[in-house]
Formats: structure tokens, sequence, C-alpha cells
């Protein structure tokens, strides 16, 4: 039963799992890329399963969305996701796969529209398991709307909706959807908890502060694939970037990158090496490029924005107070 | 602010809405795997990373920084490149190990799994 909520959760995580159903290029194609925006509505985008936020777009056609999701718009919509190497089709897909989520955009009747809301928690919950049979995840936003109705009042209004609790966090290999728990050598592998046991703690990402521990000789991860004595080149310079606007500028460090990265791991591929050089977004970094190339996959995520926004700014510009003043 | 409130608040919900219960920065490599009859391969960043810098497996051996983008095939792996580099029977277990590493679930795409915030391969 657990191993059965477990894969509806993951199909929650919009991980494109083991599926042969109809949609699943669009769907794929949704998670890898449209997701980033459409998900949680980044820049206003659309968002998936919103119902309200598609209806006025709906009025004029789909064929107008096709076109717009295609070759973009002004108002933040990127040619085909950002990513050209879709086929039109590819792209036509995945809008079919964010329209379906929401077909009853139409009917403004009440019961869709919490539970396309609750979509993605129920999933994870025992009756969105019930279900016998193979759970069919491609369809599963849908279908979970029409099983919501049978859901007790009482859990639409659980006190965490969608934060992930403790327990869920970090699960082992044979728990966490990926690892086939049928083949003995899961089994043998390490949770990551129990690595993690003695380690700095951070709030994203593995939760683990890997700055710190490394900082603190928590762990020592060699910098020569044989040699464990060889000392990395640590280079302390940092580098401040203006943000333009409220927020913090950035402090992009050399010295906790060099801890871990080559220099050729940046430079040039993707740093010129030199101050101000490259335009950096939040845009690029959200897309995987800059700073998102390891941030958001690897190292610490998008989300800890003050690990990079670190630097405050000296507000009396004028130009800012005017802002200030107008909040 | 408020823009800045917004996305964050954007950000933070990708967080929590798009729970993902594979381990941050869990890799599955399929490209050939499936198709050849085994299990996909589960790569672990973290575990690999408690033990060595990115440099090791992004510089020293020629890893590319993007997934998919490295063709590894058993042959190879014996011979002493990508991860045979290691797993040789001398820095870590060997090859003949092959249940450790291919314990993927079937049916895996090769990707970057366990709730990652940015864009994925070929976006860059
Ligand atoms: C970088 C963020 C971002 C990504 C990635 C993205 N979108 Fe969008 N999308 C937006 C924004 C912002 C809007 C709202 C634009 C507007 O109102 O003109 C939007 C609007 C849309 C619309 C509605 C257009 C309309 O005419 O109302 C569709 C359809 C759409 N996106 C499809 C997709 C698809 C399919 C993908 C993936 C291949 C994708 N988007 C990826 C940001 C994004
Ligand atoms: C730079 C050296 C290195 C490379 C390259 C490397 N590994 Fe490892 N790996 C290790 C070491 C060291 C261990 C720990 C061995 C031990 O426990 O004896 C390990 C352990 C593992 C484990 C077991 C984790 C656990 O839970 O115990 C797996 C799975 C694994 N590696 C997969 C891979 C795969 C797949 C690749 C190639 C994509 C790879 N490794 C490349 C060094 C490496
Ligand atoms: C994680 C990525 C990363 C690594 C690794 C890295 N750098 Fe950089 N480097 C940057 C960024 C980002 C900038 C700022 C570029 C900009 O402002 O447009 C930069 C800027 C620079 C500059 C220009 C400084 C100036 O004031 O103009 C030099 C020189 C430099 N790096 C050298 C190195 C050397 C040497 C190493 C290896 C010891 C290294 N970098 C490793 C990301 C990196
Ligand atoms: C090649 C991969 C890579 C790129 C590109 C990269 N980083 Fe990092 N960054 C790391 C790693 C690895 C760490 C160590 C911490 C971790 O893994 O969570 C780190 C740590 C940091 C830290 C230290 C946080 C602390 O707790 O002290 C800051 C700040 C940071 N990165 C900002 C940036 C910025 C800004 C950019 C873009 C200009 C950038 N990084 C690009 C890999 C990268
Ligand atoms: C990995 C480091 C990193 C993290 C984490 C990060 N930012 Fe940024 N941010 C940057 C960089 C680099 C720039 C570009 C600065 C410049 O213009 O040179 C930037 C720019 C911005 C801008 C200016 C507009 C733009 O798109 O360029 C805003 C607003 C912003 N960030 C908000 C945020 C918020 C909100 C968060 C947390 C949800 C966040 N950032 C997290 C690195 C980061
Ligand atoms: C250190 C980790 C590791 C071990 C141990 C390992 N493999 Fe692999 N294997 C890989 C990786 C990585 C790939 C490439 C995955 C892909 O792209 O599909 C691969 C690919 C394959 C492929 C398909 C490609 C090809 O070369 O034909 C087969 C078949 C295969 N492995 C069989 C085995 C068998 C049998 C064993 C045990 C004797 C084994 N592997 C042990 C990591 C490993
Ligand atoms: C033991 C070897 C090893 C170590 C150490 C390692 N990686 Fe990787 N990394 C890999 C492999 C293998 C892949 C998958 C490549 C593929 O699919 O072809 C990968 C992929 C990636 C990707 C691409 C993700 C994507 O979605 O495209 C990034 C970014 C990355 N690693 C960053 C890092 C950072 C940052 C560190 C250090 C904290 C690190 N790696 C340490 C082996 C390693």
């Amino acid at each position: 039963m657990r191993f059965r909520s477990l894969i509806a959760f993951t199909f929650a995580a919009a991980l494109p799992a083991a599926s042969a159903l109809a949609d699943v290029s669009g769907k794929d194609i949704y998670a890898k890329t449209c997701s980033v925006c459409h998900a949680t509505g980044i820049a206003s985008a659309p968002r998936y399963g919103h119902a309200g936020d598609w209806s006025p777009r709906l009025a004029g056609g789909s064929a107008r969305l096709y076109a717009n999701a295609l070759k973009g718009t002004a108002k933040g919509m990127p040619p085909k996701g950002g990513n050209p190497a879709y086929s039109d089709a590819e792209i036509k897909a995945a809008v079919d796969h964010m329209l379906a989520a929401v077909k009853d955009a139409a009917k403004p009747a009440t019961p869709p529209k919490p539970a396309a809301k609750d979509a993605e928690p129920k999933a994870a919950a025992p009756v969105a398991a019930a279900p016998a049979a193979t759970p069919a995840p491609a369809a599963a936003p849908v279908a979970t709307v029409a099983t919501a109705d049978a859901l007790p009042a009482g859990d639409v209004n659980a006190f965490n909706r969608l934060l992930k609790p403790v327990g869920r966090r970090n699960p082992p290999p044979p728990e966490d959807g990926i690892h086939d728990p049928g083949n003995d050598g899961t089994h043998a592998l390490l949770p990551p908890l129990t690595a993690y046991a003695g380690l700095p703690k951070s709030f994203a990402g593995n939760r683990v502060n890997w700055v710190e521990a490394i900082g603190t000789k928590k762990i020592n991860p060699r910098w020569d694939r044989a040699d464990p004595a060889a000392e990395p080149v640590v280079m302390d310079l940092n580098i401040v970037r203006e943000v333009k606007g409220s927020m913090p500028d950035v402090v992009y460090p050399h010295k906790q990158h060099t801890e871990w990265l080559d220099c050729s791991n940046c430079h040039p591929a993707i740093f010129i090496p030199q101050k101000g050089a490259n335009a950096i977004s939040m845009a690029s970094i959200l897309l995987g490029e800059k700073c998102g190339v390891c941030h958001g996959k690897v190292a610490f995520p998008v989300s800890e924005c003050r690990l990079c926004h670190s630097k405050k700014k000296d507000l009396a510009r004028p130009a800012q107070t005017a802002a200030g003043a107008a909040k | 602010m408020k823009l800045a409130g917004a996305l964050f608040a954007a950000v933070i919900m990708a967080l929590v809405a798009v729970p993902a219960a594979a381990e941050y920065a869990d890799v599955v490599l399929n490209k050939r795997s499936e198709k050849e009859g085994v299990r996909p391969v589960v790569f672990p960043h973290w575990f690999h990373r408690i033990r060595f810098q990115c440099r090791v497996c992004h510089h020293e051996l020629g890893f590319k920084m993007r997934v998919g983008a490295n063709d590894v095939t058993m042959n190879e792996i014996s011979e002493g490149k990508f991860c045979g580099a290691c797993h040789n029977g001398d820095i870590a277990w060997g090859a003949d190990r092959c249940d450790l590493c291919h314990s993927g679930k079937p049916g895996l795409p090769t990707g970057i799994f366990g709730g990652h915030e940015t864009g994925g391969p070929g976006r860059w």
C-alpha cells in the first residue's frame, strides 16, 4: 500500500514514470519544460490545473493557444517554451496535456475547482491509492478530479495541504520511486538519511549544507580520483552583480565553487571570465542556464534566494526611495 | 519587493507543489540499458559528492554536465572509463556488481530526479 501511494506520489511529482499512455509525450514535455513556469505560475503564466487561469484564454479558441505556445508572446511565454528542439506537434501535445487538466474550465460548477487544486496532495492520500488496478498515470490529474467527490470533507482542510512532511523527505532507496524494490541490490544501497546524520542541515535540496560540511571538514571529498591527499586550488574572489529593483545584489563567491569545481567547469562554456561580461537573469537560471546549470539540479536550489542575493542594497538612492515610498 | 515576493512565493510553491520522493540530484541513465535488457542505472550524486568533488567526474573523467550527454557503454566501463574509472575493484567495488548500479525501475527515462527546480538537458 505504502508503495503504491508512493508511485502515485511520484507521479504527482510530474516524473514521467513508467507509463505508455497516449498523452505521454505531451506529458513528458510538460514535466520537463513547461512546468518550470506553468506549475506555479511564474511570471503569471497560466497555472496547470487551474481552470480560472485558463478560461479567459480558452475563449480565443485552442488554435490561438497553439500559435502562442509555438511563437511565444510578449508577456513572457518563450517560443516553444524556450526549447526550439521540440517539433510543432510536440508543443501542441504539451498544450493538449495542459488543457486536459482544465477540461472543466468552461463549466463553473463548484466541485471540480477545489478538486483540481487538490489533485496533487490527494495523490498521496489513501483514497487516491485505493482504485486498485495500476493507477493510469497519464490520466491522473483528471482521474483525481473524478474521484475527489468521494474524499472526506475533512481532508480538504488538512492543516498542511502541500508541505511535505519530514518523514517523506530523503526516503531510503527501495521507497524513493525510482529504484526497483524487486532488485536485490536496491536493498544494499545506503539510505540518504543515514549518510546525512552527522552533516550540517539546510532547508532545501538534499537538506544538507554542503558548503558548511566541507568547510568544517565533516566531509572531505577527494580533489583527485585516486590521491586522497591532493589539495584543491581554491580561489577567493567575490563578484558582485548588481540587481535592478529591490532584490539584494548577488554575490558570486569563487571560494565556495572552487572547493568543488574546476575553473573549466564554468569557464568559458558557461561564463566568460570577465566581470559583467555575462548576461544573467532569473529567467535563464530557471531555464537551467548560467547558475541554473548546477543550482536547482545538484547544488542548492533556486528557492534559497538569500544565499545568492546576499548583499543588502543601499536603499538611499533616489529612485529606490520613490519606489519604496509607493509601497 | 512585491514582484520579488511573488517570485519567491512561486518558487517556494514549486518546491512543495512538485514533491518528489527520489533524492535530490539522483540521475537515471537509460539510453541503452533497457534496450539491452537490463534495468536502468541510478546514479546518486549525493553519495558520490560526499567522497569526490564535482571536478573529479566533470573535469578529470570528462562526464559532461548534462544529463544524457554522455554515451556510456559497459565496454568502456570495463576499460576503466566513466564509472569504470573508480568501479574497478580498486577505488570502489567492481563492475561485476550489476544490481547495485542497474537498480532503477523499468520504464524510467534518462533524466535528473528528486525535485529539480531548473530546466533540463538541452536547455542551455
Ligand atoms: C519561462 C517560463 C515559461 C515556460 C518555460 C513556458 N511558458 Fe507558457 N507561458 C508563460 C507565460 C509567462 C505565459 C503568459 C503569457 C501571456 O499572457 O501572453 C504563458 C502562456 C502560455 C500559453 C497560453 C498562451 C495564450 O495565448 O494565452 C500556453 C498555451 C503556453 N504558455 C504553453 C506552454 C507550453 C506548451 C510550454 C512548454 C513547451 C510552455 N508554455 C513553457 C511562461 C512560460
Ligand atoms: C570518482 C570515482 C567514482 C566514479 C566515477 C563513480 N563512482 Fe560510484 N562509487 C564510488 C565510490 C568510492 C563508492 C563507494 C564504494 C564502497 O562503498 O565501497 C561508490 C558507490 C556507488 C554506488 C553505491 C552507493 C551506495 O548506496 O552504497 C552506486 C550505485 C554507484 N557508485 C554508481 C555509480 C555509477 C552508476 C557511476 C557512473 C555513472 C559511478 N558510480 C561512478 C566512486 C565512483
Ligand atoms: C561555478 C562557476 C565558476 C567557477 C568554477 C570558476 N568561476 Fe570564475 N567566474 C564565474 C562567474 C559567474 C564570474 C563572473 C562573470 C560575470 O560577472 O559576468 C567569474 C569571473 C571570473 C574572472 C573575472 C574577474 C573580474 O574581476 O573580471 C576571473 C579572472 C575568473 N572568474 C577566474 C576563475 C578561475 C581562475 C577559476 C578556477 C580557480 C574560476 N574562475 C572558477 C564562475 C566561475
Ligand atoms: C558548475 C556548477 C555551478 C554553477 C554554474 C554555479 N554554482 Fe554556485 N555552487 C555550486 C556548488 C556545487 C556549490 C556548493 C553548495 C551546494 O552544492 O549546495 C555552490 C555554492 C554556491 C554559493 C555558496 C552558498 C553558501 O552557503 O555559502 C553561492 C552564493 C552560489 N553557489 C552562487 C552561485 C551563483 C550566483 C552562480 C551563477 C553566477 C552559481 N552559483 C553558479 C555549483 C555551481
Ligand atoms: C543561484 C543563485 C541565485 C538564486 C538562488 C536566486 N537568484 Fe535571483 N539572480 C541571480 C543572478 C545571478 C541574477 C542576475 C543579476 C544580474 O543582473 O547580474 C539574479 C537576478 C534576480 C532578479 C532581477 C531580475 C532578473 O530576472 O534578472 C530578481 C528579481 C531575482 N533575482 C529574484 C530572485 C528571487 C525572488 C529568488 C528566490 C526565489 C532568487 N532570485 C534566487 C542569482 C540567484
Ligand atoms: C558502476 C556501475 C555499473 C555496474 C556495476 C554495471 N553497469 Fe551496466 N551500465 C552502467 C551505465 C552507467 C550504463 C549506461 C546506461 C545507459 O545509458 O543506459 C550501463 C549500460 C549497460 C548495458 C547497455 C549498454 C551496453 O554496453 O550494452 C548493459 C547490457 C549493461 N550495462 C549490463 C551490465 C551487466 C551485465 C553488469 C554486471 C556484470 C553491469 N552492467 C554492471 C553502469 C554499470
Ligand atoms: C562520481 C561522479 C560524479 C560526481 C562526483 C559529480 N557528478 Fe554530476 N554527474 C555525474 C553523472 C554520471 C551525470 C549524468 C551524466 C549523463 O547523464 O550523461 C552527472 C550530471 C550532472 C549534471 C547535469 C544535470 C542535468 O539535469 O543535466 C550537473 C549539473 C551535475 N552533474 C553537477 C554536479 C555537481 C555540481 C557536482 C559536485 C557537487 C557533481 N555533479 C558531482 C557524475 C558525477
